[in-house]
């Protein structure tokens, strides 16, 4: 085959790959402060492109209609980290992986019944023509998908890195007893994780939103991506997401070039597992000691 | 006697009634329903193996279901395989695959496990999908049900073998699990640690529970494909997954009858649904038990508020809505969601508890401990060296935690290990127990080299340990904490265990750990969880389970640490008593009279290397041991 067409479908399935460690990224987020995150993440992005989509459908234009639906997203965070995890974490349990589940199917079968369960099309200013580089074709919304998702990445790691309030990510990541000694409270910094978590969720849906249109399952392939792209990089590994969100999406561009489209999720899944075994702290993760 | 009838006649009377039933209902709709319960119910007795047992959540039972039932589908389809074999390949390819997704799921715990079970679950639904060749793929395939020796099978006949099926699984699991591999699973749920420490090994157990699980998967997958006679890869999906967690946690973790009783309630929600006032009347029954734990507890707590919420949305949802499929996902939320916020012990863990009660179903009563000689025999002691340190190393990075230590220990003394914080005592322990490995050195046991690194080869060796920060196995019974720790007890292969061979091996066990307990004081306790037990006595069961390892060396990881006085007593007299027998013990201790009163010899470790060696009062004089607890003198 053709050099230009494979790497036109690498550097095509990298861009989308951004998207997953976008999602990935949140994951991180929350299991820093909390070593818990969203099973129903998938469900969050859906729900709330549903609602940007609808905000769009209401008259709001698009630049405002961005920072409203990753207001919604960082609310429906916070409902996730209320419902569902809370509870879980006092009483040091692995339920909040079943709860956040239930919280997901629920959000889904609410869209469900509010939107149907067709796939509708979400309209954005950004023009989906492309433009070449070195050959190789690159439409501005894929562009929109790399800007904005290193953007929001930035911005969170520079809130984590300059602020106050950021750096009590770090010391409830590090130990949550002595962080509330020194006067953080841990549940909030846990809130304040889910509610970020869920802005990135959010924008990763409004970014990804032109090309897969929307519907209740929107989110179900991408979501398993994002999962094998946070535990392949490693849960606590910071930039480590990006490189394995670009590898990922390659790889499974041409997995379905190669293989059938059908086999386009099979990459993801078999490195997941490969990844655990062969190092279940990541590529890019820490080990950590284990004290008696 | 009396809980024998109980509990064997309740399982009898479920076993006749359901057998019973095709003899006196006809109807194929209600025989159809039966079956798939049956086949539900082998499909949850699995699950709950690894949900209930090991304590994690598995979320790819729904990928073995299917994986069997292609499986046996395939093999009758294209090979014309009889019933047994094709059944029997579905089992035994799980069991392998089971295995296979085991290993490396071994080494995760939470979030890892459930995210590596998804992904396989997801993957099992792409082959199948995809591989047209063999599957027809999204196509479907259709399988004509095979004969049972000839005899064709009609619905009441796949019934009976169903419900034969169940039984038989039924029965092997509450052999497999009232044995030394029920209380493994459970050992290692608590603290994988202490497991191997204890000599159990965490590996096999795991991979064997999560392995035998997953062939029960693929056995009911078997049957589902001659149930329904007809596969789509689209059946197996995560919503699947979703409803069978839900048929487990309802009905009650770590429970048969909740396995049975969560696939009855799989099966019969599609019909409770499609009923507007049966549904209408169970969500109002939702919401009143909700409503009660409040007005009973008096309290506003999340945990006993949020069930009230969801299920008063069931209710506003029973009357409101027209299409309840349309909803069926949101009600299967609201329903889950309650019992796992407000009954996490399920329906069947809830009623086994109020039956007890009601029924007074005694305890199974406890055999004559055993005689102590026979459990714990006593060793010869001579004035040979018996575990020997030398210049033994362990750095983690730049921190030289234990750096060059040297020591002799003779065979049949109390070693004292003395330090200030941080003086590397812990570490050393925990080189010598093999919960690290040394960085370099040597550690000998009675002129052999001791295994490096691995916990469960050391507590093979003949060390047992204790540990500063409990490790106890919390939610096992202080007798079962010593069960599993029992050292050349438990003999029986696991497929005779499953037919019920372990029974004797296993009184003998019990006895053996009540004289143990005996030895600590604990024999009154010995039903009592661990964690319901009193700081002190968690501490003496500590001693007492490291004993059931039948030591040579025990080691003591300040053991009097936070006790108070009359403990700290009855602790001495303890480890006087385990000394009498002619184990040698490693003692770490900060209290200066628990280590007068117990040790012959003492060595001073600070900054990670020995700085004095000698008796009790030797060391107490010592200008370096001064020194290192109050500060040099200026």
């Amino acid at each position: 085959m053709d050099s230009s067409v494979i790497l036109q479908i690498i550097v095509s399935g990298a861009l989308m790959g951004l998207v997953y460690a976008l999602i990935a990224y949140g994951f991180q987020l929350t299991y820093a402060t909390s070593k818990s995150l969203n099973f129903g993440q998938g469900e969050l992005v859906m729900f709330s492109a549903f609602c940007s989509l609808t905000l769009q459908d209401w008259g709001v234009p698009y630049w405002l209609m961005v920072p409203l639906g990753l207001i919604i997203g960082a609310v429906l965070g916070l409902v996730v980290e209320h419902a569902a995890v809370r509870l879980a974490l006092e009483q040091k349990s692995e339920g909040w992986i079943l709860l956040t589940i239930i919280v997901g199917l629920f959000a889904f079968s609410l869209a469900e019944n509010i939107w149907g369960r067709d796939d509708r099309p979400f309209p954005t200013p950004i023009p989906s023509d492309s433009f070449n580089v070195f050959g190789i074709d690159i439409t501005w919304t894929e562009v929109s998908v790399a800007v904005g998702v290193l953007g929001i990445m930035g911005l969170v790691e520079l809130f984590k890195r300059r602020t106050l309030l950021g750096k009590a990510f770090d010391a409830v990541s590090a130990d949550r007893d002595a962080a509330e000694l020194m006067g953080i409270s841990a549940t909030r910094t846990v809130m304040l994780s889910y509610g970020l978590s869920g802005m990135v969720a959010a924008l990763a849906g409004i970014l990804v939103s032109p090309i897969t249109t929307v519907g209740p399952t929107m989110a179900s392939a991408i979501i398993l991506k994002a999962f094998s792209v946070a535990v392949v990089a490693g849960l606590n590994s910071g930039f480590g997401v990006v490189v394995v969100g670009l590898a990922l999406g390659a790889i499974e561009n041409l997995a379905s070039l190669y293989l059938g489209s059908g086999w386009r999720e099979a990459p993801g899944l078999v490195l997941l597992i490969m990844a655990l075994a062969l190092r279940p702290n990541g590529i890019f993760g820490k080990a950590t000691i284990r004290k008696v | 006697m009396k809980r024998f009838l109980l509990v064997r006649g309740a399982e009898l009377l479920a076993l006749l009634v359901l057998a019973a039933i095709p003899l006196f209902i006809k109807n194929p709709f209600a025989l159809g329903l039966l079956t798939l319960l049956a086949i539900y119910g082998i499909l949850l007795i699995g699950l709950d193996v690894t949900v209930g047992y090991l304590g994690q959540v598995n979320l790819g039972q729904a990928g073995f279901l299917g994986i069997g039932a292609y499986t046996a589908g395939l093999l009758v389809a294209n090979c014309n395989a009889g019933l047994f074999t094709s059944l029997g390949a579905a089992f035994l390819i799980c069991l392998v695959l089971g295995a296979l997704l085991a290993l490396p799921a071994l080494r995760l715990e939470g979030p890892q496990f459930a995210l590596a079970t998804l992904s396989f679950g997801a993957l099992a639904v792409t082959v199948l999908n995809e591989w047209e060749d063999l599957t027809l793929g999204a196509q479907g395939l259709s399988i004509d049900r095979p004969t049972l020796f000839g005899h064709p099978l009609d619905a009441a006949w796949f019934y009976w073998l169903c419900v034969v099926l169940l039984a038989l699984v039924w029965l092997g699991m509450k052999n497999l699990l009232s044995s030394q591999w029920g209380r493994a699973f459970e050992a290692l749920r608590d603290s994988p640690i202490a497991t191997d420490a204890m000599g159990v090994g965490t590996y096999r157990h795991k991979v064997i529970a999560f392995a035998f699980g997953s062939a029960l998967g693929g056995l009911a997958g078997g049957l589902y494909a001659f149930n329904f006679q007809y596969l789509q890869p689209q059946s197996f999906t995560y919503e699947l997954m979703v409803i069978l967690l839900l048929g487990v946690v309802l009905g009650g973790r770590k429970n048969l009858w909740g396995a049975v009783v969560g696939a009855a309630f799989i099966v019969l929600l599609p019909n409770l649904l499609s009923n507007p006032m049966l549904f209408r009347a169970f969500s109002l029954l939702g919401f009143a038990i909700a409503a009660f734990a409040v007005i009973r507890t008096r309290s506003l707590r999340f945990q006993t508020l949020a069930p009230v919420i969801a299920m008063g949305m069931l209710v506003v949802g029973s009357f409101t809505v027209q299409h309840t499929e349309d909803w069926r996902k949101a009600i299967f939320a609201l329903m889950l969601f309650s019992v796992v916020v407000g009954l996490p012990e399920g329906l069947m863990g809830y009623a086994g508890k109020v039956l007890s009660k009601l029924f007074r179903v005694p305890a199974a009563p406890l055999p004559e401990a055993s005689n102590l000689d026979d459990v714990v025999p006593m060793q010869q002691v001579n004035d040979n060296v018996l575990l020997e340190l030398r210049d033994l190393k362990r750095h983690f990075g730049g921190v030289k935690a234990v750096d060059g230590v040297n020591l002799k220990l003779t065979s049949g003394s109390v070693h004292g290990l003395l330090g200030p914080n941080g003086s590397g005592k812990s570490t050393a322990v925990n080189v010598i127990s093999g919960l690290y490995a040394p960085t370099s050195g040597q550690m000998m046991l009675d002129g052999k080299e001791l295994p490096y690194g691995s916990l469960y080869r050391v507590a093979g060796a003949g060390v047992a340990r204790t540990f500063q920060n409990l490790q106890l196995f919390s939610e096992l019974s202080a007798i079962h904490n010593v069960m599993v720790a029992l050292r050349d007890t438990y003999k029986t292969p696991w497929p005779l265990v499953l037919f019920g061979f372990a029974r004797k091996e296993e009184h003998k066990a019990k006895a053996d750990a009540l004289a143990l307990l005996k030895l600590v004081g604990l024999e009154d306790q010995a039903r009592t969880k661990a964690k319901d037990l009193t700081y002190g006595a968690q501490r003496f069961l500590e001693i007492a389970r490291a004993l059931a390892r039948k030591p040579r060396l025990l080691i003591l990881d300040e053991p009097a640490a936070g006790l108070a006085h009359p403990d700290a007593h009855h602790l001495v007299e303890i480890v006087k008593r385990v000394h009498g027998r002619g184990i040698s013990i490693v003692l770490i201790e900060h209290h200066m009279d628990v280590v007068s009163a117990l040790c012959s010899t003492v060595t001073v470790l600070d900054g990670g290397q020995v700085i004095a060696e000698g008796t009790p009062d030797e060391v107490k004089r010592h200008p370096k041991v001064v020194a290192a607890y109050l500060g040099a003198a200026a």
